[in-house]
């Protein structure tokens, strides 16, 4: 062999390594997250029971079903719709791990989305976890993508028509589960999601659902509460008493014409009331500076702090920044004071859930206190 | 004598004085129409505000001229949406249009007109602020969550067109001067 041989070699072994160790990254992100379900949850089931098309897909999940045996409202609660925001994650998790049902029943997907969770967003420098310290010591999460993975679901269309509305979108929503509703049996990856997800709702009969989303610190809508129409009393109440917690919500409703989205087909398509709630999380925003797990988890980023100052962010953003704890903290606090509102509107039908940590106790505890 | 003159300048005196204060604390009548002036949601809380002090109101977003005729309070809540103003299908300047015309309306039957600004900061700013104004400078009586008054805004608006303003540190402390501002 001639020297160009042993460097054409070298360069060979050295490419196989850098891709062998990518290979395992990127594959890291099929496995899946353990959580260590409370002994209250009294049945374990899949998303594709509810539509037998997408057993064995990567859009199948887990459900988790809290039944009191007490006659009551049916909630339902939805993390992971967006596998980058993982306070909607995590605030699942809690309630998998914690909640107790004492009258009706309540229903919990932590990983809607479970393709998202497969993939990070190209060109956005996301970690592919992050850790949090939990009661049985450091437990990894995935931090996955805004959509579906690409190879689930391609090529993404120029124009996401959705269905049944007609109404277009950019491409990429295609893969998006929160523009997917009410879905169709017979249509794309994401849209036999979003179908089987409304199949559950009705044939679970769902009193009320909850969809836990987060967004940039600079976008409009951060730490609020969306309703469809129908739940716009329920949530003005709860808003009002959030306030007596120094918790501040912004209540929107519902756009009537902007379609695809679960407060609003949840609404449209089903008897539920249905809630969307947003945090605030400086890992998504466009300011941002190093993507980081401690920027996932902390919440604290010196950019951010910057546009604060420059009042170009909508929240308060101090030197504690935007934690996770926080993030959760204030996802948990607002599904029960929803829930509570929601029980004073229906108390022929309310649903009783306990063992939901405190928001104070989970800010200053951290989350992780309250994950086995 | 002149004990007697005193007196009758101090009735006299009282007289002057008394319209400037009843413009702030005289009471409001119901029922209320409660309307938006940039269809954000902030309507909504104030019709819960209203339903937890019983008050006879009624919400509506994009309320005309002809709703006016019912109601013998028109309570405007401001405060821009980009996705009230979108659902509603209309643009910022229909929107203006409309509210200048159940305000001229309300003005027309000599309506007395609540101004309930609850969104705070987000309902503030470039977007926000023609509404705030509009609906400011055509009131009687404002309530204003304070974050929402960090600049004095409504206090500037308030001080100088002599209109009565109560500032209260959260949307649920507007329910009180609200309760207190209405005959029962």
């Amino acid at each position: 062999m001639e020297k160009h041989h042993y460097i054409a070699v070298v360069f060979l072994l050295a490419g196989g390594i850098l891709s062998a160790i990518a290979s395992k990254d990127f594959l890291s992100m099929r496995d899946a997250d353990i959580l260590h379900p409370s002994q209250f949850v009294t049945t374990t089931g899949m998303l594709s029971d509810y539509l037998p098309e997408i057993k064995g897909t990567y859009g199948d999940t887990k459900v988790y079903y809290f039944n009191s045996g007490n006659p009551g409202a049916t909630v339902i609660l939805l993390g992971g719709t967006h596998p980058n925001e993982p306070a909607g994650f995590i605030a699942a998790a809690v309630l998998v791990e914690n909640a107790q049902v004492t009258k009706g029943r309540l229903i919990v997907i932590p990983q809607s989305c479970a393709s998202g969770f497969t993939a990070t967003d190209p060109l956005e420098a996301c970690p592919t976890h992050f850790t949090i310290n939990t009661q049985s010591g450091p437990r990894t999460f995935r931090y996955g993508a805004r959509g579906g993975n690409p190879l689930h679901q391609w090529p993404d269309p120029l124009v996401y028509r959705h269905y049944p509305s007609g109404q277009q979108l950019s491409g990429m929503e295609s893969r998006n589960l929160n523009r997917s509703y009410p879905g169709r049996v017979d249509g794309s990856f994401m849209e036999r999601n979003g179908f089987a997800i409304v199949q559950l709702i009705k044939k679970e009969n769902v009193d009320v659902a909850f969809d836990l989303h987060e967004a940039a610190p600079e976008v409009m809508i951060i730490n609020a509460i969306i309703t469809h129409e129908k739940g716009s009393d329920i949530a003005a109440n709860a808003v009002l008493n959030l306030e007596f917690e120094d918790l501040q919500y912004s209540l929107e409703i519902s756009p009537k014409n902007f379609h695809g989205l679960s407060h609003r087909e949840w609404g449209d398509s089903t008897m539920t009331f249905a809630f969307l709630m947003e945090t605030s999380n400086p890992s998504q925003g466009r300011l941002r500076g190093v993507t980081s797990e401690a920027l996932v988890v902390e919440g604290n980023d010196p950019f951010y702090k910057t546009a604060s100052k420059l009042d170009n962010v909508r929240i308060t953003y101090d030197s504690s920044g935007e934690p996770l704890s926080l993030r959760v903290a204030r996802h948990l606090q607002g599904f029960k004071r929803l829930v509570e509102s929601y029980n004073e509107a229906h108390p022929e039908n309310s649903a009783i859930i306990e063992n939901i940590p405190e928001y104070n106790a989970v800010v200053s505890d951290g989350v992780g206190k309250y994950l086995k | 004598m002149k004990f007697i003159r005193v007196l009758v300048m101090i009735a006299f005196g009282a007289l002057l004085i008394t319209p400037l204060y009843s413009q702030s604390k005289e009471k409001f009548e119901q029922p209320i129409l409660i309307t938006s002036a940039g269809q954000s949601a902030d309507v909504t809380m104030a019709a819960m505000l209203c339903k937890k002090v019983n008050l006879n109101a009624k919400a509506v977003n994009r309320a005309t001229a002809a709703d006016v005729k019912d109601a013998k309070t028109l309570m405007i809540v401001p405060g821009f949406s980009s996705k009230g103003l979108g659902a509603a299908g209309i643009s910022r300047e229909q929107e203006m249009d409309r509210v200048k015309e159940v305000i001229a309306a309300a003005q027309k039957q000599k309506m007395r007109i609540i101004v309930l600004h609850i969104g705070g900061k987000p309902r503030r700013g470039q977007q926000s602020d023609d509404f705030n104004k509009l609906c400011a400078e055509a009131s009687q009586y404002m309530i204003v969550v304070k974050q929402g008054n960090d600049d004095n805004f409504f206090s500037d608006i308030a001080a100088a067109k002599k209109i009565g303003l109560d500032l209260v540190e959260k949307i649920a402390e507007a329910a009180k001067p609200l309760e207190a501002s209405f005959t029962k």
